[in-house]
């Protein structure tokens, strides 16, 4: 036994598919995540979150009539969230750049495309345990700090991005 | 040459904020099974799920092909694309993950086709049929798991026939 041991995670996955939110907590069994919460669409899936106060969050993108991104807004800035900390990983079927873009400054913790598998699904697990991140506040963003290395700002001379 | 960045970042606005609450410190690294098996274990827990797919996707290719074939030929509404788009998008998603890698890519193709549009064109229409047939075709002939030849091909077919069908707006 020489891996993580996730088994006293508590997680909320969100998706309007049926199909998809039983596979995602099939294989989050198969890691040793037995307690997971679920819901089909995101107004329901804030209540449950407040209600519930999972550990992690798995959300859609699209399911209308509202989606994956209001609730992570509400998440991070709706006065009532319990944790506006919590780390969500956003699995969808949107892969394009701006779409990432859209979704990390939403505040997402990370991005995991549709179609996914086990694998995926576990590496992005052990991403967001090791996830030190400071959060920023900054206009009207909260969430994980969008920079990948902190550092670069103490320079702002030339080649400033070289590295990162 | 000037060195300072065009729009300098006003550092004051920013407020950095350690989380009170870690993942990590409810997540002990070691003690648990290695990647290997839990991942083996998750494939194991889903198996019965993955089985039962096909089921289910033939029920939203029959509601795609429904809804395809309810309007007469070039008068679906923003509605009725919408509705294709939402089980196309649907079925991009679950295609892979339920072990279909090509039915994940036909829909995306579809979805790519359909995206933002509000009316189709009857060239367009005749795509969407074709990727409709395809899988349809896909499940008839139970093609699960990479199929890296076949892939290549049809997108190669169903890009040109997105292309084609750009050219002619």
């Amino acid at each position: 036994m020489s891996g993580y041991d996730f088994e006293t995670l508590k997680v909320l996955v969100v998706d309007d598919s049926r199909p998809m939110r039983s596979l995602i907590k099939s294989f989050l069994y198969g890691f040793g995540i037995k307690n997971v919460t679920e819901s089909n669409d995101a107004n329901e899936g804030f209540s449950v979150f407040k209600e519930s106060e999972p550990d992690l969050v798995i959300t859609d993108w699209r399911m209308p009539p509202t989606d994956g991104i209001e609730l992570v807004k509400n998440i991070r800035l709706d006065p009532e969230s319990p944790n506006p900390y919590l780390p969500i990983i956003m699995l969808t079927g949107f892969t394009e750049l701006n779409r990432v873009k859209q979704a990390r400054d939403a505040g997402v913790t990370a991005f995991l495309a549709k179609p996914v598998s086990a694998t995926a699904l576990y590496k992005r697990l052990c991403t967001v345990t090791d996830d030190q991140r400071a959060f920023v506040r900054v206009g009207k963003f909260f969430g994980p700090d969008r920079r990948a290395k902190r550092r670069v700002e103490a320079y702002s001379g030339r080649n400033r991005r070289r590295d990162i | 040459m000037n060195d300072r960045p065009k729009h300098p970042i006003k550092s004051e606005t920013r407020k950095f904020i350690t989380p009170p609450r870690l993942m990590a410190n409810k997540v002990k690294k070691t003690g648990g099974p290695s990647a290997e098996q839990a991942i083996m274990r998750a494939l194991n827990a889903a198996s019965d799920l993955m089985n039962s797919y096909q089921g289910w996707a033939v029920d939203d290719l029959t509601r795609l092909w429904r809804t395809f074939q309810a309007a007469p030929r070039g008068t679906h509404s923003p509605e009725d694309i919408a509705q294709m788009f939402e089980i196309a998008h649907g079925i991009r998603g679950e295609g892979g993950s339920f072990g279909f890698p090509l039915i994940s890519m036909i829909g995306d193709s579809l979805c790519k086709l359909m995206e933002g549009k509000t009316r189709l064109t009857l060239p367009e229409l005749e795509i969407v049929k074709v990727h409709i047939l395809a899988m349809r075709a896909v499940f008839n002939q139970h093609l699960k798991g990479p199929q890296p030849k076949l892939e290549g091909e049809l997108r190669q077919l169903l890009t040109l026939l997105r292309d084609r069908a750009d050219r002619r707006h």
